[in-house]
């Protein structure tokens, strides 16, 4: 299985249900920064219809296995649910809960439906605003070198640098969006 | 020309340039390419981490490289993870 398939197999699962979407992780900021490897395929779901997750899981039963706990992430308290592949190479699925948070609805809403001729079908993606604040959010070494990449190669002109500031200011993140663009400041 | 090694600022200048080079090779490309990018690296490394996890057990058994690229991932994981992720959620006070 490529990683291919199973993004394939994810998003369609998605679509079979009727359940909203979007990609995040590696493949978002892939798409508005600088092409990276990943381990696994991660989705932020909505929850908006009912038991929509559990048969998401189900129907992807066959070819993910997922654990039955849930995990939180310790910034935001979102939920997370995690599937290995049942086939070789052990891709991971992330299948992150959309949860009560302003700037994650926010995010949610504002995502944009793509092309993407390597799975040959449209989906969801995050805006690069959005990448950039939610990278910033989280902080960890590589979230940060994934925001300051994602301006360097967008170009802050082109992004709605506003927005970017009034959610950083929100979250205490601008001292880490000053050292992103100061840090592309010669490009 | 000098090490760079011995010099940081000309290793800083160095890494400048490197940076720069990604940077603009990310910029030539269109964002479909370089979502397709994302697949075509991620394929490739496990190949390669199949491939290393074989040649280190020195097997010709595929399936034995799998199940240490499994182990070596689950351990990766756990480690970049630690702290950031946990199966209980705290009750407010």
């Amino acid at each position: 299985m490529t990683v291919e398939d199973l993004a394939k197999l994810v998003i369609t699962a998605c679509e079979a249900e009727s359940l909203d979407y979007m990609m995040t992780g590696a493949f978002a900021f892939g798409y508005y920064g600088i092409p990276r490897s990943t381990k696994d395929v991660d989705l932020v779901v909505s929850m908006d219809v009912s038991d929509a997750l559990t048969r998401i899981i189900s129907r992807l039963a066959p070819d993910v296995e997922f654990g039955s706990l849930v995990q939180f992430d310790t910034l935001t308290w979102g939920r997370r649910h995690i599937g290995r592949a049942r086939a070789n190479p052990p891709l991971q699925v992330e299948l992150f809960e959309l949860f009560d948070d302003p700037f994650v609805r926010q995010q949610f809403v504002r995502k944009r439906q793509l092309f993407s001729s390597q799975l040959g079908k449209t989906m969801w993606l995050p805006t690069p605003e959005d990448v950039v604040v939610q990278k910033l959010r989280w902080g960890r070494n590589k979230d940060l070198d994934d925001a300051r990449d994602v301006l360097a190669v967008q170009g802050p002109d082109t992004l709605d640098m506003p927005y970017i500031g009034n959610w950083c200011a929100l979250h205490g993140t601008t001292g880490r969006l000053q050292a992103a663009l100061a840090a592309i400041s010669k490009m | 020309m000098t090490n760079p090694h011995e010099n940081p600022a000309a290793l800083a200048e160095l890494q400048d340039a490197i940076y720069r080079e990604k940077v603009v090779r990310a910029r030539a490309m269109t964002p479909d390419q370089r979502f397709a990018a994302v697949f075509e690296l991620t394929n490739s490394v496990f190949e390669r981490m199949h491939e290393g996890a074989m040649w280190r057990l020195k097997t010709t058994d595929p399936q034995a490289g799998w199940a240490e690229v499994r182990r070596q991932l689950e351990r990766l994981i756990k480690a970049q993870e630690a702290g950031y992720y946990t199966t209980t959620k705290p009750t407010p006070p």
